[in-house]
């Protein structure tokens, strides 16, 4: 899927640390909520020109207990992302130290037929990769496009406020 | 739960390039410092790309170049290196694969995107690591293992259905996909200079990113007839998604054992 892409890789879980260099000092975080070296920038790294930035964050908001038909089940709404096409913001649902559930919780692409074109085929990609990825084991997925980045960025960010 | 590798997202070439990076123990301050070094040059190798070959900037030197206001000698070197790789691609592709046939004159774009990766990469040589992989928009440059010591495994896209993988791969060294129901009508038959697709995704494994996402974009155009082309470079391995579903693989592709999941 894709990925650009971005792409999640089968680490989805909450252990993938992220490295975000775009600015200067450079932030580099563990999703797990420790942050290794230096960086006195609080603010979510900005990328200049083309690309996606992240909203300067609230981060992501989390509701216990939302999903239904699992125990324990806890869901939280990653901070909306600037990405190619528009800002998306994405939805997780996890119990068990596992994903449920992965979906889109806002998207406005601005209506252009490309971008709705490309998100209709990756969006649906991306939600399965989430899921794939710690079924399937695996490190990426070949074929992705556009859209992958902005999703991963909240669904990291909704994955850790989460605690994975 | 697998160890994790450690992601830097890099924003470039309109899009997002992932790299993960397999630390061969758990980080300390000196790795660290390696790490972000060569990631800075990895960065650098990815951006530097975007600003030479772009075709969608008006002032990149392809750009200028497509339009007759430089010649090759003006500009920066890589553009005569890429332009030489890309002669080698067309004619290891059966002419399937033509930047020259491009609407708008010499576009490399089928061939760029997976070369960076490929580059980016190199930066990553003789780091302390398992392994690492460079994924650019899905076009995906490894070098390594999984901590684990198995082969990295990536998904290819289902092209007829988004919701699924269409298999699993092991991979060793590189995969490009490239597919209709990515790039649209932007898959150009280099024959008819019309935009044509007979494979609804086409995957190249194999040691170079820039070939097979060469090979991969010859190959969605070809369909299940380019797949020779394939079959007769050492090292090379493809599988088409037909429109039908159908797979057509070369005789070695690498697909993934049933486990493992």
């Amino acid at each position: 899927m894709k990925r650009a892409p971005i792409v999640i890789a089968g680490t989805v879980a909450g252990l993938v640390a992220v490295l975000e260099f775009h600015t200067t000092p450079a932030k580099l975080t563990l999703a797990g909520g420790s942050s290794l070296a230096a960086g006195s920038s609080a603010a979510p790294a900005t990328a200049g020109g083309a690309g996606t930035t992240t909203q300067p964050a609230s981060g992501a908001t989390t509701s216990p207990g939302a999903a239904s038909g699992q125990a324990n089940a806890r869901t939280a709404t990653g901070p909306q992302i600037n990405y190619n096409f528009g800002v998306l913001s994405v939805k997780v649902t996890v119990s068990g130290g596992k994903i449920r559930k992965v979906g889109i919780a806002y998207l406005d692409d601005g209506g252009n037929p490309r971008s709705q074109f490309i998100d209709q085929q990756s969006i649906p990609i991306l939600e399965q990769e989430a899921l794939a990825a710690q079924s399937a084991n695996i490190q990426g997925v070949s074929g992705a496009s556009f859209t992958s980045a902005g999703f991963t960025q909240s669904l990291q960010s909704a994955l850790h406020s989460l605690g994975m | 739960m697998p160890p994790a590798p450690i992601r830097q997202l890099e924003h470039v070439m309109g899009t997002v390039v992932t790299i993960d990076v397999f630390p061969a123990r758990p980080a300390d301050d000196a790795w660290t410092a390696d790490l972000r070094q060569r990631l800075d040059q990895a960065s650098a190798v990815l951006h530097r790309a975007d600003e030479v070959f772009s075709t969608w900037r008006p002032d990149s030197p392809v750009s200028r170049f497509r339009r007759g206001e430089i010649l090759l000698n003006d500009a920066p070197p890589e553009v005569a290196t890429v332009m030489s790789a890309c002669e080698v691609a067309r004619q290891l592709s059966g002419g399937w694969f033509d930047p020259w046939a491009m609407p708008g004159g010499f576009d490399p774009t089928g061939y760029v995107k997976g070369w960076a990766a490929q580059h980016a990469l190199a930066a990553l040589d003789d780091l302390a690591m398992h392994g690492a992989l460079v994924n650019a928009a899905g076009d995906i440059a490894s070098t390594g293992r999984q901590p684990s010591g198995d082969a990295f495994r990536i998904g290819i896209a289902d092209p007829d259905h988004p919701r699924r993988l269409a298999e699993i791969v092991e991979l060793t060294g590189c995969i490009a996909t490239s597919g209709t129901y990515e790039r649209g009508s932007h898959l150009i038959d280099p024959h008819s200079g019309l935009p044509a697709a007979r494979a609804a995704s086409a995957s190249v494994v194999g040691p170079d990113l820039g070939l097979a996402d060469a090979l991969a974009t010859a190959i969605a155009v070809a369909g299940a007839d380019g797949l020779e082309v394939v079959e007769r470079l050492a090292g090379y391995e493809a599988l088409v998604v037909g429109s039908d579903g159908r797979r057509h693989p070369t005789s070695q592709f690498p697909f993934a054992r049933a486990s493992g999941g």
